[in-house]
């Protein structure tokens, strides 16, 4: 059990060193001194020089990649890559989203995504989606896929928790991310990419089948 | 090489961007400052910039005019900055980690002088005891160890010095800015 003391001065530790600091769960008190000294290291000698030049060229380079779209598939427009609710679910994927329209609960593997105001929403016919199989659906503001394992249906959005592009399925049990080669299994977990950090797993929408109907609650 | 870009690609307020590459450009290392300022070190700053402009520039209309531009960069850094505090280290989404973000001239060397100016300020108000072992570790740049043994205390010692002296100088900055 660490004290305050002991993690600010970690945080100091590295703050001086200009090194990363350590994540942890701060209280009021901490915060204020972490902000005491952030005002405080500017009285350091010789003003922060600025953006080290690598950096902005790397950066100026995926911005082009990203905005002139050279990994992009021939005929996929950007817009239709985000997606009509890409942006959103990319946030609430990452627990961004604080308004009434969407509440994220982490659970242990499988972050579920349950709007407040939503409802079931029918999305495909159980007879229509084969074993291992994953099937599009779009409700006009969420997209996802329906997934049927034996008898059993479970429902992941269909938006990259990297920044929001449309994931496609590629067979055999993947779903992959035509911007950045991520790749996700059925039930989201992150298979492979090649990110500097490890995209969050795909959110679940909560499921139920009626009448043969695949329900998804959503808006 | 400067990083200020050649003189053909200064813009100036009143004008509008007519491609990306301009605007980010012309905007980066303003952005990269005031992040840098608000998370004290490199590679923090640099994540934070990189999803800013990766957030910001695709949803921005070309042309769009300079204010626009810098206002919509600075509201996504603003928003950038919260979700850093809180998934880091659970910060409320409160407002006093935020001020100060707004639309300015890039690399404003008045930006930069205040930032020194005021921390020195901060420092002289401060209780000698507390103000000396800050002195020591910001200013000449002390580890904790030999900050102990400059001021023969422990190590702890000094940690539990270092600790009450910012959240007195916490105090000091917020009767200043309520």
């Amino acid at each position: 059990m660490t004290s305050p003391e002991s993690r600010i001065g970690r945080y100091l530790d590295d703050l001086l060193r200009n090194a990363r600091p350590r994540r942890f769960k701060a209280r009021r008190e901490e915060l204020e001194a972490m902000q005491a000294a952030l005002r405080i290291l500017p009285a350091r000698a010789g003003a922060e020089p600025g953006p080290d030049p690598a950096f902005v060229d790397r950066l100026g380079r995926r911005l082009r990649v990203d905005l002139e779209g050279e990994t992009v598939s021939a005929g996929l427009s950007r817009r239709r890559l985000l997606g009509s609710a890409g942006a959103l679910a990319a946030a609430a994927a990452a627990g961004a989203v604080t308004d009434n329209l969407l509440i994220t609960r982490e659970v242990q593997q499988s972050p579920e995504l349950v709007p407040a105001s939503g409802s079931w929403i029918p999305v495909a016919r159980t007879s229509s989606i084969r074993d291992g199989e994953a099937v599009p659906f779009n409700t006009g503001s969420m997209e996802g896929f329906v997934v049927r394992t034996g008898d059993r249906y479970h429902a992941v959005s269909a938006v990259c928790t990297h920044q929001g592009c449309i994931l496609q399925a590629a067979g055999q049990g993947r779903l992959s991310c035509p911007c950045h080669r991520t790749t996700f299994s059925l039930d989201g977990a992150v298979v492979v990419h090649q990110l500097p950090q490890t995209p969050p797993p795909l959110p679940h929408f909560r499921t139920r089948v009626t009448g043969g109907v695949v329900e998804v609650f959503a808006v | 090489m400067s990083l200020r870009a050649n003189r053909a690609l200064e813009v100036l307020e009143g004008m509008t961007y007519g491609d990306w590459e301009t605007l980010y450009r012309d905007n980066v290392v303003a952005v990269y400052r005031r992040l840098h300022a608000r998370v004290g070190n490199r590679p923090d700053a640099e994540d934070l910039t990189t999803d800013v402009f990766l957030r910001a520039l695709p949803r921005l209309r070309l042309p769009t005019s300079v204010r626009a531009a810098r206002a919509y960069l600075m509201a996504t850094a603003k928003t950038v900055l919260a979700e850093h505090w809180r998934t880091s280290y659970s910060a409320p989404p409160a407002a006093e980690f935020l001020d100060g973000l707004d639309v300015g001239p890039p690399d404003d060397p008045a930006d930069v002088h205040r930032g020194e100016e005021r921390a020195r300020a901060l420092l002289a108000r401060l209780p000698d005891n507390f103000r000396r072992v800050l002195e020591l570790r910001f200013l000449r740049g002390y580890s904790a160890a030999e900050a102990a043994a400059e001021l023969g205390l422990s190590v702890s010692h000094v940690r539990v010095l270092q600790y009450r002296a910012l959240r007195r100088a916490a105090t000091l900055a917020e009767e200043d800015e309520p």
